[in-house]
């Protein structure tokens, strides 16, 4: 039987400040003159949502912001209703949507592990039999009497969440908690969802914009934007899906606007940046194992003496994976004022599909000095050469090329061989 | 019955969250709890300087004690009632996170201010030694006359605390209203006085008997009467004075929290 039944749920709310005691006035004084009343517009934050979530599924809730997913896990945290149509829970939820609601600055963390588990719905004898759980998890055993408010962030956050996953319930919500603590303890906080999720057999509800968590963890994954249900299903499937919406949303952007980093010291200017494809003419999207070239136009305002350029290959979300330079072609270089072409080919770009941004820089002398350096010059989206489910979905940046040998051996291994004898 | 049953189930949140708010009260504090007690004993010198201007018939009993007993129970339903209204948007950061009946906000507001109720209480019974004053059996009427204090309370908390949600107008309205309603109960007078003047010398002429009863419809005037009865008097409560009030507050609380668990459902999107 579905835990989870959401039919046909629309959300709206209505956009600006409510009406005051004037424009109410106003609209009462239109309204018997039989004009027009201003009305405004309701904004749908969901739109005829439908799906239903079995139990013990691990459902992943991916979409960009504004999306309507934080609006979703409300409705299903029965904070707030939906406008129309129908959510029904069978369960206890245990909302982890913002860890740390209701912590209270002036009292010791004692007192608000009683204060914040009771809010959560955990009775004081199970606060009595887990507290010492709870503390050690959170590794607050020093400062557990001291106000909170003289506590780190970090140690706020973990005590939340230590607090929180120890409620016991049949579906828990979990809402952007990992984004927070150190990297260890953020795996600590995997490790603890993964043992509720392996152990208990909970349904977990998990929205974050770390997709990784999703791919990793989830059994299911539902991909939001604008309000709708824009697919639902397998996590790899769902989250490629995802990587490419970001990823048309971020040439979109840098179609509008030239808003990468900027440096320059005048002597040099980015006068055209371009990708060539196998023809040399110019181009947005290239095949997979394509021969690309990157050309660039630079203007020179000054003489300049030995310069070497750089050209390198970021992630849109500037993960920096290959860089070049000129250094072995500057001995002789001299760039006399004027514009000067540079190209950058490849015999084959060695990346695998998606979208990529160009980065480019000049420096000159023998300190090397930054004379110009830019990011996002240019974007180029690699496609899958054949439409090979494997190959369509990212799993890397980088294809490994050798040689695969799977042959039936008779020898058994060295370590059992030693153990038989 | 949900009420009734919701009241059971988060018993233990309602006492957890009652105890946050009087040790955040006093946590910071030199005086602590000791400004409980202060309030009602500089009110009761206010007026005592007051009353030798403009000289209040108080009758036998000595006029310090009589209106401390009536700013005991007094306080107690002010404090009770704007806090109960201020409660729902002082917790949003909770509204906002997790669910749990809404109600839960006003009643605990209520229930914190019992504490200091039950301080006054003990100075009250100290002054009335101190004033040879000596209990009746009569005094076992407080436990449900406190119980129609905290009626009272709830029935302006729940309206005005959904109110205060969507207007905060709500709140910085309720103080003028609330001292209005001070001065129109038995608090700086005995209720003896109102019902002389009315009943007896037929002041507004043919209007006094029906203004007296409106007078009395005000829960506070039975309410504070009936506990000075109680208390200091030795006699049981006015039915009268009490009656009006109490039919009048038992028809509109159910109202006042229908209101509140309809409008609930948008606390979350609105505060």
């Amino acid at each position: 039987m579905a835990i989870i039944e959401v039919d046909h749920v629309t959300k709206e709310f209505q956009l600006g400040q409510l009406t005051s005691l004037k424009q109410a006035a106003l609209n009462t004084a239109r309204r018997l003159t039989g004009r027009p009343v201003e009305e405004r517009k309701p904004f749908k934050a969901l739109d005829d949502i439908s799906f239903s979530v079995e139990e013990g599924e691990v459902l992943g809730i991916i979409g960009h912001n504004g999306a309507g997913k934080s609006t979703l896990l409300k409705l299903l945290a029965n904070i707030s209703k939906p406008t129309r149509g129908s959510v029904r829970v069978h369960g206890k939820v245990a909302p982890l949507i913002e860890v740390g609601a209701g912590l209270v600055g002036d009292l010791t963390g004692r007192e608000n592990i009683y204060l914040n588990g009771s809010i959560l719905g955990i009775s004081k004898a199970e606060i009595n039999r887990k507290f010492d759980d709870i503390v050690a998890f959170a590794e607050l055993e020093e400062f557990i009497d001291t106000p909170i408010k003289r506590y780190s962030s970090g140690m706020q956050v973990r005590l939340g969440f230590s607090i929180a996953t120890s409620v016991e319930s049949d579906i828990l919500i979990v809402d952007e908690v990992l984004a927070v603590g150190d990297l260890a303890f953020q795996r600590k906080c995997m490790d603890r969802i993964d043992s509720v999720i392996r152990e208990k057999r909970s349904t977990v509800l998990l929205v974050t914009h770390n997709i990784r968590h999703v791919e990793r963890i989830c059994s299911r994954a539902i991909l939001m934007d604008h309000g709708q249900l824009r697919s639902d299903g397998e996590p790899n499937l769902v989250c490629n899906e995802f990587y490419q919406l970001s990823e048309e949303t971020v040439r979109r952007h840098h179609a509008e606007a030239h808003k990468g980093r900027h440096e320059t010291t005048g002597d040099l200017e980015l006068v055209e940046a371009q990708v060539l494809d196998a023809d040399g003419l110019p181009t947005e999207t290239i095949p997979c194992d394509a021969p690309v070239t990157i050309r660039l136009v630079y203007e020179a305002h000054a003489a300049i003496d030995r310069p070497v350029f750089g050209v390198g290959i970021q992630t849109p979300d500037f993960l920096n994976i290959a860089t070049t330079h000129s250094v072995p072609e500057q001995t002789t270089l001299h760039l006399a004022p004027g514009r000067h072409e540079v190209r950058f080919s490849f015999a084959r770009f060695p990346l695998m599909p998606g979208v990529y941004c160009i980065r480019t820089g000049v420096a000159a002398g023998n300190l090397y000095t930054t004379l110009f350096y830019a990011e996002s010059v240019a974007t180029v989206r690699v496609e899958p050469r054949e439409i090979i489910h494997a190959e369509s979905l990212r799993e890397g940046f980088i294809p490994m090329e050798g040689n695969w040998s799977i042959l039936p051996t008779d020898t058994p291994s060295p370590s059992l061989a030693a153990q038989a004898a | 019955m949900q009420f009734v049953t919701d009241l059971i189930a988060y018993r233990e949140l309602m006492a957890v969250l009652a105890w946050k708010n009087i040790a955040l009260r006093y946590k910071q504090s030199f005086m602590g709890i000791l400004w409980a007690v202060l309030k009602p004993v500089v009110l009761v010198l206010i007026f005592m300087v007051l009353r030798s201007f403009v000289g209040i018939e108080s009758g036998p009993i000595p006029y310090p004690v009589l209106t401390y007993s009536a700013l005991t129970l007094w306080i107690f339903f002010q404090e009770s009632a704007s806090e109960g209204v201020t409660s729902v948007v002082g917790n949003a950061n909770l509204i906002r996170k997790i669910y749990f009946p809404r109600e839960v906000f006003p009643l605990t507001s209520v229930i914190t201010k019992l504490l200091e109720l039950s301080i006054n209480l003990c100075i009250l019974a100290a002054l009335m030694a101190w004033y040879g004053i000596g209990p009746t059996w009569q005094v076992l009427w407080v436990p449900l006359l406190v119980l129609y204090a905290i009626l009272a309370a709830l029935t302006i908390s729940f309206i005005g605390a959904a109110l205060n949600v969507y207007y905060r107008d709500v709140s910085t309205a309720l103080p003028v209203l609330l001292s209005l309603v001070m001065y129109m109960s038995p608090v700086i007078y005995p209720l003896a006085l109102v019902k002389e003047k009315l009943l007896v010398e037929q002041a507004a002429s043919h209007w006094s008997n029906l203004i007296y009863t409106l007078f009395t419809l005000n829960p506070l005037a039975g309410l504070i009467d009936a506990f000075q009865n109680v208390t200091l008097r030795g006699l049981p409560p006015d039915a009268g004075a009490v009656l009006p009030g109490l039919i009048f507050t038992l028809a509109l609380l159910p109202f006042s929290y229908l209101f509140f668990k309809r409008a609930e459902s948008y606390f979350a999107d609105v505060i």
